[in-house]
């Protein structure tokens, strides 16, 4: 039981959404309570079952009822647990914080929470553990937690308990006195933001918090406070909203009991780990700057301290005190050195690269005693970053690209700023690593070098991008390098697009791709493989879309590709290759100079509708074409202008714009899979062969009529095929989807080898109103036997999808691979008589394959002349007005035949039988069954 | 100051990644969610997240050449906070997700932003964003500790382990405290230490004799291109571990640093928290400006007062006159083969006196060596087994002359093509050297025995070390283009 809620904890944490799925959250919620109360679980892995609740207590508890419940639930645990399992209970009192605060909605408060907040103050004060077991785990230091958690989202709720806490915290001599300092700081943050939002508030009040000789009115406060019930939303950090906005509270200089607070609180910060040790120091740093009449320089005893640290997060809490208090507490020798501080860190060989990235970051965003630009968004350089001091943070090859592309946009700000443009060593340098980085690439860096190159490059760009020096060779070298490695197309699209976004004023982007298309159409194509040549036309169709390049290079280019004589690219009729090419011409076909490339651009359309060797490229030329020479500039533009939208999201199919492009089509180029069968063959009513109208005898033959009949078949198509007929109809299955289907193509597939492969067949459409259409299948047997074929079909919908579906099998019987005799057809009656009479004399002779058989059945005359009427018509060799003997020849392709000889005697009804082959001969009797019996 | 969630992933270069470990906390994120009202987004469920993380760190679709969404070139500062982009069910950006990564192990999550909502802040205000750093960091250092192997069963008993660990170091989302990375992951039981309140760092009592133990080790880099236009480099960084077992709540412990006469003074000097006072002069002297040569120069004095763990006191860098080995590397090409020419020096100052040094030659972009007929004039030479290194065995002593040649030919004539790298193409091509040396450091920097000072009433034993290595010690050849390294331009 308890395994199988393990397993579910687990699946519920990893996706709840998905587990939520499968069942619902009251069952897991119950499910969960009850293994908590049970006496007999393991505590261990009853921890782990209180992670749900920690983790989504919302989901859990949607509602304040069940919130209620489950922390009334949770708390009779929770006194019922033995004190012994300490992680259980702490974990629990974690659970229970969570569930109390997240399951009510944001309004109110459940009415369990001020119970709760009780347990918590009361276990924090409970100092007994200290003598009891001495667990490793405090249930003091989770209780505290929990109360500074519930003190940060209702922030307040605590202001009243500020001298308990802050006795507490002295008495404590264990290290659980870092858990009350940190609790203490945030009550007192909280307490004298709420006094900064009070009118008349002033130092009584605070004195009031501070030294618990709380006053009627704060009794009055207490009850009406927060804790019963109204709320308060989580404070934002006081120091970090625009200059001059800290909320302050005036006291007047007398707020000796503040300052005691703060001097013992900072006195044992020493003793504090790093991170609690940051977090104290930062509340602090905010409850100074709300109250001007406590100097910032009760930090100054610790700062020496904290800037020669190497823990991140102290020095960090060093730099947010500057940011605070600027020169009241750092003199501008005391900026300078931390500055230097921080370039030293940015670059340190035992710190991490994050910390690295970070400082970095703080180097941008230095918080400048006298700061000159007040653009408070953008990365502004601090005047104290000199070129010189910079130099230590220049960009190596060595280093992680994050750090180098960090390292270039900050040196690259440092060279814009020292107005480093035509001969600046330092520009020069990052020109220098920026051809540094672009050799690796060359050399086949690996994708990471690649992609941190062009961010290099666009890096470059967009800082100095007035260059022209540097960046006209950069174009080069970007041509240079897309000849050697024509994959990097996309990158080189991609530098082109946001060049061009970001500096609009800049033709950077304009002069690249027009030497873009430059290089790629002075390229032999002879030297062109298939894979260049679909990176040229991507690039090719990028700068088509620049009205000011000139599109000349380009249509040589497609002139000189498209020739099936030139190269064997076009004439593979690849379509993928096709849709490039179409590509580019589309964006010709908005082109503003379209006039003057009329002629070579209709050409090209023109030869690619008549030669490529895919239907549907051609197709599509065919439609530019028209669409070039039929409509005015203006109509053009319409109909093709969606793309010049730029919206990438324009998924809308137009005619015009079938092909290409990518994403937006998966779904059209997807085929996708009918769960039913949607349509069926069936037999089509046989028409019945007509017994044909014999040529009257003529005379006798001079010549041997078998010899003649059997030359017949030195023509190896000769009489070898079975046509049968099927119409195409809807299945039962009813769906509108389907109702009119298009472009339909049948595959059919063989179960035997009996016959030679089926060509596919196309069907045009298939309406569910309209008459089926007749499907005409030929057969080409190779032994003459029964068979069924799979039938599968691909067709479109009405909404341009492309669906696959199976369709039933069908059965070739044995009796549509029947033919008359295949007599040339001049001769008469008595011809085929004759071929009859020397056929059944061979047979008889049952020599090789031949066999003759007998088989007898009863059957009126009546019904015997309705029989052979019915089924063996077209093959009678005799009269049929001689009754007593019917003659049938069955030809059964490609060489078999069936002799008989239909009689009726005393008894019975004889069929007498002579084959060729055989192996035909259960296949007839079963056939003489069937038609007799009925 | 607090997390949203927390996330630890294994994968191997972007293939089989799984989330390992996942924690939301549920009381930050609706502190997250009320404090950033309309602008809220949520934090997605593991698999989502994970997708989106890897393809923000260029982790996925590998086998893709350029994915719009990852290899784009627009710069923004990605490391360490991401940026990852929410589709569904609501559109929006999840920031500031802080990931580290070390080999296959990625640790990620997504601190609280205690801002006003609106305008983002700089990633420089939220002290959230290092508190989570240095959580991340410490998480890493906790799962990666030595003793547990990386892959195996060492990180999964460590995650194993991590519930009950993060009850203790960050219960509701609050970072309090780093997990204890030695082998004991619980403190010790609290106790009370009488009238002295014990530091929150100092997880239990030492009793027994006291011992001290400083090491002092340094650790040089250097770049050494031979070639009068470009400029060798080399610099020397050095850390000063301690063990300190002693009595106490509070103990006092003094370590001093002490230069020669003449020595250039310690730089860019960090440390460690427990350090209590620090005299301004010790922080003084920095790397990124020019010393004036009336610097202070020591002795450094470090009173602290110890945590039970090893630590390191504290960090500094060094600006030595000479490199300790300046090599010299020339390669000819001479048809098909290369003719190779090598001189290490050992400075005259340097303890001739190695624990080991290698140097090793490697060829990219060529195929296997077939023959190669080079000579030594001391050491040992060897060619890897995948025939692509040579690797040149010094031993410990360099001869009398403190100068070792190395001259011969290579034929790559082997079956098969070596490996590959961009960096290494035609005459571009470096030594790398290995070397370590016992009791000695470049800067002159050592801790005497006698000057470390512990307030106790039984005598200390105090054990003080040094020693030097090497660590990307480059020597490139001087007929071939060096990448630029240059980290020290003069402007």
């Amino acid at each position: 039981m308890a395994s199988g809620l393990v397993e579910k904890v687990s699946a519920f944490c990893r996706s709840p959404s998905r587990f939520l799925f499968g069942t619902s959250s009251e069952v897991f919620l119950a499910e969960l309570l009850r293994e908590l109360r049970d006496d007999r679980a393991n505590y261990t892995v009853k921890v782990l079952l209180l992670s749900p609740l920690c983790e989504y207590p919302a989901l859990l508890c949607p509602s304040d009822s069940v919130g209620e419940e489950t922390a009334l639930e949770l708390m009779s645990i929770f006194t019922q647990s033995p004190p012994k399992f300490v992680q259980f209970r702490s974990q629990l009192l974690v659970a229970l914080t969570c569930v109390l605060t997240c399951s009510s909605d944001v309004s109110g408060r459940l009415r369990a929470f001020p119970d709760f907040l009780d347990l918590l103050l009361q276990l924090a004060q409970d100092t007994s553990d200290l003598h009891g077991d001495a667990a490793p785990r405090s249930l003091r230091a989770t209780a505290c937690d929990c109360l500074r958690e519930m003190e940060a989202l209702y922030p307040g709720l605590l202001s009243q308990r500020l001298e308990l806490l802050g006795g507490l915290r002295h008495q404590e001599t264990s290290r659980l006195h870092q858990a009350y300092a940190g609790l203490q700081a945030l009550v007192l943050r909280n307490a004298v933001y709420q006094l900064t939002q009070e009118k008349e508030a002033g130092a009584a009040r605070l004195r009031a918090l501070l030294g618990g000789n709380e006053s009627v009115e704060c009794e009055a406060d207490q009850n009406a406070g927060p804790a019963s019930g109204k709320d308060s939303a989580p404070l934002s950090s006081v120091i970090l909203g625009p200059m001059g906005t800290v909320p302050t509270l005036h006291t007047g200089p007398d707020c000796k009991e503040l300052r005691s607070a703060l001097s013992s609180l900072l006195e044992e910060s020493y003793l504090f780990t790093p991170l609690s040790q940051a977090a104290l120091l930062y509340r602090l740093t905010e409850v100074v700057a709300m109250v001007p009449a406590i100097p910032p320089t009760i930090f100054r005893a610790q700062l020496l301290r904290l800037l020669g640290t190497s823990e991140v997060t102290l020095l960090h809490t060093t730099l947010l005190m500057k940011s605070a208090f600027t020169d009241s507490l750092f003199s501008s020798e005391d900026e300078a050195f931390l500055f230097k501080r921080l370039v030293v860190l940015s670059q340190h060989p035992l710190l991490s690269t994050p910390e690295k990235l970070f400082y970095m970051d703080c180097i941008l965003h230095f918080p400048e005693n006298r700061p000159i630009s007040c653009g408070d968004s953008d990365e502004a350089l601090p005047v104290l970053l000199t070129p010189r001091l910079a130099s230590a943070l220049l960009p190596v090859v060595f280093n992680d690209s994050a750090t180098l592309l960090s390292r270039f946009n900050l040196l690259s700000l440092v060279y814009l700023e020292a107005g480093e443009e035509e001969d600046g060593r330092g520009l020069e340098y990052l020109y220098e690593h920026l051809t540094s980085l672009l050799r690796i690439v060359e050399s086949g860096g690996r994708r990471e070098n690649v992609v941190t190159f062009f961010r290099a490059a666009f890096l470059f760009l967009f800082h100095f991008h007035h260059v022209e020096r540097y960046c006209d060779n950069l174009s080069q070298q970007l041509c240079q390098l897309y000849l050697q490695h024509t994959r990097f197309a996309p990158h080189l699209i991609n530098l082109a697009d946001r060049t061009q976004e970001k500096l609009p004023d800049s033709s950077w982007a304009l002069g690249l791709l027009k030497a873009l298309q430059r290089v790629i159409s002075e390229t032999p194509i002879s030297q062109t493989t298939l894979p260049d040549l679909r990176w040229h036309l991507k690039v090719l169709t990028r700068a088509a879309e620049e009205g000011e390049i000139s599109q000349h290079g380009t249509l040589r280019f497609l002139s000189g590709i498209i020739p099936p004589s030139s190269s064997s690219l076009s004439s593979s009729g690849d379509w993928r290759l096709g849709n490039g090419i179409l590509g580019v011409c589309r964006r010709l076909l908005v082109h503003p100079s379209l006039e003057s490339m009329f002629i070579p651009l209709a050409d090209i359309l023109q030869h690619v509708a008549g030669h490529y060797g895919d239907t549907d490229i051609r197709d599509h030329a065919r439609l530019y074409y028209t669409l070039l020479t039929t409509l005015s500039r203006e109509k053009l533009a319409t109909v093709l202008a969606h793309h010049a939208e730029g919206g990438q999201q324009v998924k809308k199919r137009t005619l015009s714009c079938l092909m290409t492009e990518g994403e937006g089509l998966t779904s059209i180029l997807t085929i996708h899979e009918t769960e039913v069968a949607i349509i069926r063959l069936i037999e089509a009513d046989c028409e019945q062969l007509e017994a044909e109208d014999l040529v009257q005898d003529e005379a006798e033959r001079g010549e041997p009529v078998l010899e003649t009949y059997r030359a017949q078949f030195s023509s190896a198509a000769f009489a070898s095929q079975v046509t049968l007929k099927f119409l195409l109809t809807h299945t039962e299955t009813r769906d509108a989807r389907f109702d009119q289907l298009f472009s339909i193509r049948l595959h059919f597939s063989l179960t035997d080898d009996h016959y030679s492969e089926l060509q596919d067949l196309s069907v045009p459409c298939l309406f569910r109103e309209r008459p089926p259409p007749v499907v005409t299948l030929t057969l080409k047997p190779r032994e003459p036997y029964p068979s069924s074929l799979h039938v599968s079909a691909i067709f479109t919908t009405q909404d341009g999808l492309t669906w696959h579906t199976t369709l039933p099998d069908i059965r070739v019987c044995f009796q549509q691979i029947f033919l008359p005799l295949p007599a040339p057809p001049s001769w008469g009656r008595a011809g085929r008589q004759a071929v009859f009479a020397g056929l059944w004399e061979e047979m008889s002779s049952e020599t090789g394959e031949c066999a003759s058989s007998l088989f007898c059945c009863q059957l009126e005359e009546k019904a015997l002349s309705a029989l052979v009427e019915k089924h063996f018509l077209p093959f009678l060799v005799s009269d049929p007005s001689h009754k007593d003997e019917f003659r049938a020849l069955l030809f059964l392709p490609p060489q078999s035949h069936v002799l008989l000889k239909i009689s009726s005697e005393e008894d019975a009804v004889h069929f007498r039988l002579a084959t060729d082959n055989w192996e035909l001969l259960p296949h007839i009797n079963d056939y003489l069954l069937k038609i007799t019996a009925s | 100051m607090s997390l949203r969630a927390l996330w630890i992933i294994s994968h191997e270069k972007g293939e089989h990644a799984s989330i390992r470990f996942s924690r939301r906390f549920a009381t930050v994120e609706l502190r997250a969610k009320r404090l950033s009202g309309s602008s809220y987004v949520a934090v997605p469920e593991d698999d989502c997240f994970l997708q989106l993380l890897l393809t923000e760190l260029g982790l996925s679709g590998s086998k893709q050449a350029f994915v719009a969404q990852r290899d784009d070139c627009l710069y923004r500062p990605r490391s360490p906070a991401l940026e990852l982009h929410i589709t569904a069910p609501v559109k929006g950006t999840l920031w500031p997700v802080l990931a580290i990564s070390q080999a296959h192990l990625t640790l990620a999550c997504l601190p609280l932003v205690d801002a006003s909502p609106g305008q983002r802040p700089p990633l420089s205000s939220l002290l959230s964003e290092s508190q989570g750093l240095s959580f991340l960091a410490g998480l890493q250092t906790f799962l990666l500790a030595p003793g547990s192997k990386q892959d195996g069963e060492g990180l999964v008993s460590r995650l194993a382990l991590l519930p009950s660990v993060l009850l203790q170091v960050c219960p509701l989302g609050t970072p309090l405290e780093l997990p204890l990375t030695g082998t004991l992951a619980m403190p010790s039981p609290i106790t009370s230490a009488g009238i002295q309140k014990q530091p929150a760092w100092r997880t239990g009592l030492y009793r027994g004799r006291a011992v001290v133990n400083v090491s002092v080790v340094e650790t040089v880099r250097s770049m050494q291109y031979g070639n009068r236009s470009r400029q060798d480099l080399w610099d020397v960084y050095g850390t000063v571990a301690c063990k300190c077992e002693v009595e106490g709540v509070l103990p006092n412990v003094t370590v001093t640093l002490s230069l020669p006469p003449n020595g250039s003074p310690l730089q860019d000097i960090l440390v460690h928290p427990c350090v209590t006072s620090l005299d301004s002069s010790v922080l003084t002297a920095s790397s990124v400006e020019h010393w004036d040569g009336s610097a202070f120069s020591g002795p450094y004095k470090f009173p602290f007062s110890p945590p039970l763990e090893p630590f390191i006191l504290c960090s500094y860098t060094s600006q030595v006159p000479v490199p300790p080995i300046l090599g010299s590397y020339q390669l000819k090409e001479e048809e098909s083969q290369l003719h190779v020419s090598v001189v290490l020096k050992l400075h005259e100052s340097v303890k001739n006196s190695f624990e080991y040094c290698d140097a090793h030659l490697p060829f990219y972009n060529r195929d296997q060596m077939g023959v190669v007929e080079v000579k030594v004039s001391s050491g040992q030479l060897d060619v890897s087994k995948e025939k692509n290194l040579l690797v040149w065995a010094l031993g410990q002593k360099f001869p009398k002359t403190r100068e070792v040649t190395m001259e011969g030919k290579i034929l790559f004539s082997g079956p098969e093509p070596g490996p590959s790298e961009p960096l290494c193409t035609g005459l571009t091509a470096y030594i790398k050297l290995y070397f370590k040396v016992p009791d000695t450091t470049l800067s002159g920097c050592s801790v005497d025995q006698h000057s470390v000072q512990v307030y106790s009433s039984a005598k200390p034993r105090i054990v003080t070390s040094r020693e030097l290595h090497s660590k990307d010690y480059w020597i490139w050849n001087s007929t071939g283009t060096a990448p630029v390294s240059s980290g020290q331009m003069i402007v």
